[in-house]
């Protein structure tokens, strides 16, 4: 323990912190929509188009947030309209989209032999954060809690019910869009803490977990960011620790706390 | 012709399917009309066409500005993670307006004393019985100040005790100027509350079935 307290004079043990907790909040809060909506694996699908837009990036040497920032907005949206339009439920959406995006990337990446740091991407590191990358997640993930408080009551009526929301005049169209836009932020800031093969954990499991307590919709969102930020620490802690990546030890975490509250509360 | 609600010549078209086919039908402010007719007939449709939820191939609507829809059951969703009062509250959303007022609640929670759903505020819609469950609905609905008020099947599977209950509900909205439109499959239902007509639709087509002046 006292070991951890001394990485805390470290900066970028405190950045990490700082912008893990608030990006695993911002994950868990969106995640409780998504996992209401059918979209639990929206980010999953997301993070193979941000496989995808790192070999573009790569290929055409343009930095990595513009092309996988409008390109992951695009997708979100696709998932989710093409999902509604035909009924066909999100998971062939997300399907489609994510053995797409993977395959271009792929062969993308064949023609493009610098895929050097691609293996930070599929893992990620909280820890190995730049001084950019620290800064965009703090920009991003207040731009995501602000959004989503404003928006708070319409997202809550159009994670409800969209029929009913229609009947009251409201566009649920544009609060779909707005949704998908949240979806896609979190999903670029998240992969820098679990990477793209982990993204789908941090966004789901603290919502799954925070389905098992009673009560309304508000305290479901709130308990579910104070698992998100509490797993999140701990999975930092056991990371440093036992000195292994942080994406896993976090998602671990959120399993065991799984298991143990179906065990309390079957 | 009025210019309440009135639906001129209209037709709905599900792929090649004819839901409703060249209806026409009006009603004035304050009125109560009872809509039946076999499953699949058409009744939700031509409630949703009303709310402005379905498309029409062809025809025309005057309606009311502000109307209050409340769903058939299987389409509420009752195993939402949302308390009472969330839902409830959701009635008083409008098109421009993302925040909720200090009135906006006193309203709402006279509308839930009103409704004997008091004691219920903040438990999770899929502990509600089926009848308390209905209550919710309407509060939500009304919460809208509706002039227009659409339900469909409203009472289905209640008891007759919750029924009545119910209907005593209507019928004191009702009395206070605003109009209903009551889908149903039950006939008993007609006297539990006074009522203007009964239309019967069938097959998508739309039948006048009493009149009581
Ligand atoms: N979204 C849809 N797509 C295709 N067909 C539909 C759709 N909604 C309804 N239908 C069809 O239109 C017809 C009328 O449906 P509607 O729901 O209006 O009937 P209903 O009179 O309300 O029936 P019930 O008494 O069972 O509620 C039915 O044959 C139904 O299968
Ligand atoms: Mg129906």
């Amino acid at each position: 323990m006292s070991e951890f307290l001394e990485l805390l004079s470290y900066p970028f043990v405190i950045r990490a912190l700082i912008a893990g907790s608030l990006i695993s909040v911002c994950a868990a809060v969106i995640g409780v929509i998504l996992v209401l909506k059918h979209y639990s694996l929206i980010g999953h699908g997301l993070s193979e188009v941000g496989f995808a837009s790192l070999s573009i990036a790569a290929f055409l040497n343009l930095p990595y947030m513009l092309v996988s920032i409008p390109l992951m907005i695009l997708s979100a949206f696709g998932i989710l309209f093409v999902s509604q339009k035909y009924k066909a439920g999100g998971d062939n959406a997300i399907a489609i989209a994510s053995s797409g995006a993977l395959a271009a990337g792929i062969l993308i990446n064949s023609f493009n032999n610098t895929g050097s740091n691609i293996f930070s991407y599929l893992f990620g590191s909280v820890l190995a954060m730049s001084e950019f990358d620290f800064m965009l997640a703090i920009i991003l993930s207040l731009s995501i809690l602000g959004i989503f408080i404003i928006f708070y009551n319409r997202i809550f009526l159009i994670t409800y019910n969209e029929e009913y929301a229609r009947s009251l005049g409201i566009n649920t169209t544009f609060y779909s869009g707005i949704i998908s836009i949240l979806t896609a932020f979190i999903v670029v800031i998240g992969m820098r803490i679990t990477g793209t093969l982990l993204i789908s954990g941090i966004i789901i499991l603290p919502a799954i977990c925070a389905r098992n307590f009673n009560g309304g919709f508000l305290k479901l969102i709130i308990i579910s960011g104070v698992i998100a930020f509490l797993t999140f620490i701990a999975g930092i802690i056991l990371s440093l620790m036992f000195n292994t990546p942080s994406g896993a030890a976090i998602i671990l975490v959120n399993i065991i706390l799984l298991i143990i509250i179906k065990i309390i509360r079957p | 012709m009025n210019n309440f609600l009135s639906l001129k010549n209209i037709t709905v078209i599900y792929s090649d399917f004819k839901a409703l086919d060249n209806i026409s039908f009006s009603m004035n402010a304050g009125e109560l009309v009872f809509v039946i007719g076999a499953n699949g007939s058409g009744k939700s449709t031509f409630i949703k066409v009303i709310a402005g939820l379905r498309n029409i191939k062809s025809g025309e609507i005057i309606r009311p500005s502000k109307i209050s829809y409340v769903p058939q059951i299987e389409t509420a969703d009752r195993d939402f993670p949302a308390n009472v009062f969330e839902i409830v509250m959701t009635g008083l959303q409008r098109r421009n307006k993302l925040f909720y007022s200090h009135d906006d609640k006193n309203k709402a929670m006279k509308i839930i004393s009103a409704l004997g759903l008091n004691d219920f505020i903040k438990r999770r819609l899929n502990t509600l019985s089926g009848g308390q469950f209905r209550r919710v609905l309407l509060a939500r609905a009304l919460c809208g100040e509706p002039e227009l008020l659409l339900l469909d099947e409203p009472c289905a599977g209640l008891d007759t005790k919750s029924h009545r209950d119910f209907y005593d509900i209507l019928a004191e909205i009702n009395s206070k100027g605003t109009a209903i439109i009551i889908v149903t499959h039950d006939r008993g239902d007609f006297d539990d509350i006074k009522y203007n007509r009964i239309v019967e639709i069938s097959n998508g087509r739309i039948f006048e079935h009493e009149r009581i002046s």
